[in-house]
């Protein structure tokens, strides 16, 4: 039973876990930021991930949303758009959000702010878009 | 073993989160949602809107045919002043800020309103501006809880955003039963004049806008397709004022059940079912020793999906029944109201035009007392009746600004001889509105 639960926890883990290699027909990769405390900026990202699935198709491109300092709401557990959130994680959008905006929010809270079960946690959100782009990632900051 | 508690902390955040999710989406055309709450992790530390709304209206009421007891009353006269029979207005202009003020923090969020336009809220008194609304709203996983003042749960037409209500001037029974005016001990009686440029305005503070002081707990939760909501809400009954002037509270009671077709925000498409319930007591302004029931209660549906909208409501009161702006003296009455209007609306397709018809009802206890002549007093039970039919149109130049146009034909009597000579003399209005949100 111990086996079996710790190679579910493997699994699930390795599911959530974003690389170049999980789309492998993606002919696009881009990385989206949303760094703005501005809530029309959430709805802008999502619509831009959305648009750039209608325009290239799901398997053609690699989406991941980047979201540190202000824009890590987007990524509360609470979040009003977290429906949109699902359909685009659905789509194979990956959402990324900063452990040092976790560490900063928890301070401010007296707690660790509870998010989405989507995402996938990185340690720097500026250093995850910068090692992205350095693998041909192109970065859009709506 | 740990393996273990984390597979259960992942499953239970889960159960949790499916839960969230599906009660997240649930604002739709809910007032209760829309007005006391912000957009979970989505909305800004604060928001700056307002609305300006830019009016003529034109009456073409008589003083009435009979020779003696007729006049020029308010209904024949244009408020918030009546002392006219037509005039460009800024009837409406309100700016005001809401927000989560700690933006990481969901759980608390607030609603500040401030009316500067010339009407029943600002003119009585000569202020020129006025709060409508100051409220925080904490939200808790069993309930919300909203303090301070803010709109009463309470009849759709009078509950939702004035700036996308689809008619200029509110239907009778809403008008009459609904916006509570306060009079104070200094209001006098006036009678009818003979000519339309007396000021008939007599209450000296603001009408009650449909706005209390107190705690309100509400919420909304979904059910299948629909979207269910309750308040519960303790006021002071004083309407604007932030204080109370007796120890009487009043509550309200509010339950609505809608089942959703789409969109969202105020234009949201549904089939809504509701009820509600306000019972309060007021101390008379001009004797302390009485006090006076007021209830109201009533029921209602309206349906929306364009190019359709359609809406009924049935109202009705005991005690405390509006006799005019002109007679505050006989507003702590113990009579009986009721009234209802219908409501159609037609977008037509493809173009910025909406099309409209309202036909609204309304009949109260008259309480006159003449202040010369005890032989025209109203008798024991004495109605009257106001029946008005509006149709109107509406031209959206985009999505934050339209035109209303509307047309009143109005037929109001009464059993009481020297009301009716008043009523009968009240004719049609015309109405058109510029209105601009930001």
């Amino acid at each position: 039973m111990k086996k079996f639960l710790m190679i579910m926890a493997c699994l699930l883990s390795f599911s959530i876990q974003a690389s170049p290699d999980s789309k492998p027909f993606a002919e696009k990769r881009i990385v989206l930021q949303i760094s703005d405390p501005d809530p029309f900026k959430q709805t802008l990202v999502l619509n831009v991930a959305n648009n750039l699935i209608n325009h290239y198709g799901q398997d053609k491109v690699d989406i991941e949303i980047v979201a540190f300092g202000p824009g890590l709401r987007l990524l509360f557990r609470e979040n009003a758009n977290v429906d949109r959130i699902d359909g685009l994680t659905n789509s194979g959008v990956q959402f990324s959000a900063c452990e040092n905006t976790i560490k900063g929010m928890t301070k401010q809270l007296g707690h660790a702010p509870q998010l989405n079960p989507s995402a996938v946690h990185v340690s720097a959100g500026v250093v995850r878009i910068i090692d992205l782009v350095g693998e041909g990632y192109q970065l859009i900051k709506p | 073993m740990k393996h273990i508690k984390v597979f259960k902390t992942t499953m239970i955040a889960s159960v949790v989160m499916s839960g969230l999710s599906v009660s997240s989406a649930s604002q739709a055309a809910n007032w209760l949602m829309l007005q006391g709450t912000e957009p979970a992790a989505a909305a800004g530390r604060a928001k700056v809107w307002g609305f300006i709304q830019a009016q003529y209206q034109k009456d073409q009421s008589d003083a009435g045919p009979t020779p003696s007891g007729e006049g020029y009353i308010p209904p024949k006269l244009i408020g918030p002043n009546l002392n006219s029979q037509q005039q460009f207005n800024v009837n409406r202009a309100r700016l005001g800020v809401r927000g989560i003020g700690m933006p990481l923090d969901s759980r608390v969020n607030y609603f500040l309103l401030a009316e500067f336009g010339n009407n029943g809220i600002t003119a009585p008194g000569g202020g020129d501006a006025h709060l409508t609304d100051a409220s925080i709203t904490i939200n808790t996983d069993a309930t919300r809880i909203r303090a301070g003042l803010f709109k009463i749960p309470g009849p759709e037409e009078t509950l939702q955003a004035i700036h996308v209500f689809d008619y200029i001037n509110f239907s009778e029974v809403s008008n009459q039963l609904m916006l509570e005016r306060f009079p104070q001990s200094v209001d006098t009686f006036q009678g009818a004049t003979d000519t339309p440029d007396a000021s008939m305005g007599q209450y000296s503070r603001a009408l009650g806008a449909v706005r209390d002081v107190g705690v309100q707990l509400f919420d909304s939760f979904q059910s299948a397709d629909w979207d269910h909501s309750y308040a519960v809400m303790l006021g002071n009954g004083n309407g604007l004022n932030f204080g109370d002037n007796d120890d009487n509270l009043d509550t309200y009671l509010y339950w609505s059940s809608e089942m959703q077709f789409g969109g969202k925000g105020p234009r949201a498409e549904g089939l809504k079912l509701f009820a509600w319930n306000h019972s309060g007591k007021r101390t008379n302004a001009y004797n302390k020793t009485q006090e006076q029931d007021r209830k109201r209660s009533g029921v209602g549906v309206k349906y929306l999906q364009k190019p359709f909208r359609a809406t009924f409501e049935y109202m009705q009161g005991d005690g405390m029944i509006f006799q005019g702006q002109h007679r505050p003296t006989m507003v702590f009455n113990d009579e009986e109201a009721d009234g209802y209007y219908v409501d159609f609306g037609y977008y037509i397709p493809n173009t910025n035009w909406e099309l409209d018809l309202r036909i609204d009802s309304y009949t109260r206890g008259e309480n006159f007392i003449h202040p010369v002549n005890a032989t025209l007093n109203s008798a024991a039970s004495d109605e009257s009746t106001f029946d008005k039919t509006t149709i109107g149109a509406q031209y959206h130049i985009n999505k934050k600004t339209r035109i209303n146009m509307e047309y009143s034909d109005r037929s109001f009597e009464s059993d009481t001889a020297t009301v009716n000579a008043q009523l009968e003399g009240v004719g049609a209005r015309m109405a058109v509105q510029l209105t601009h949100i930001f």
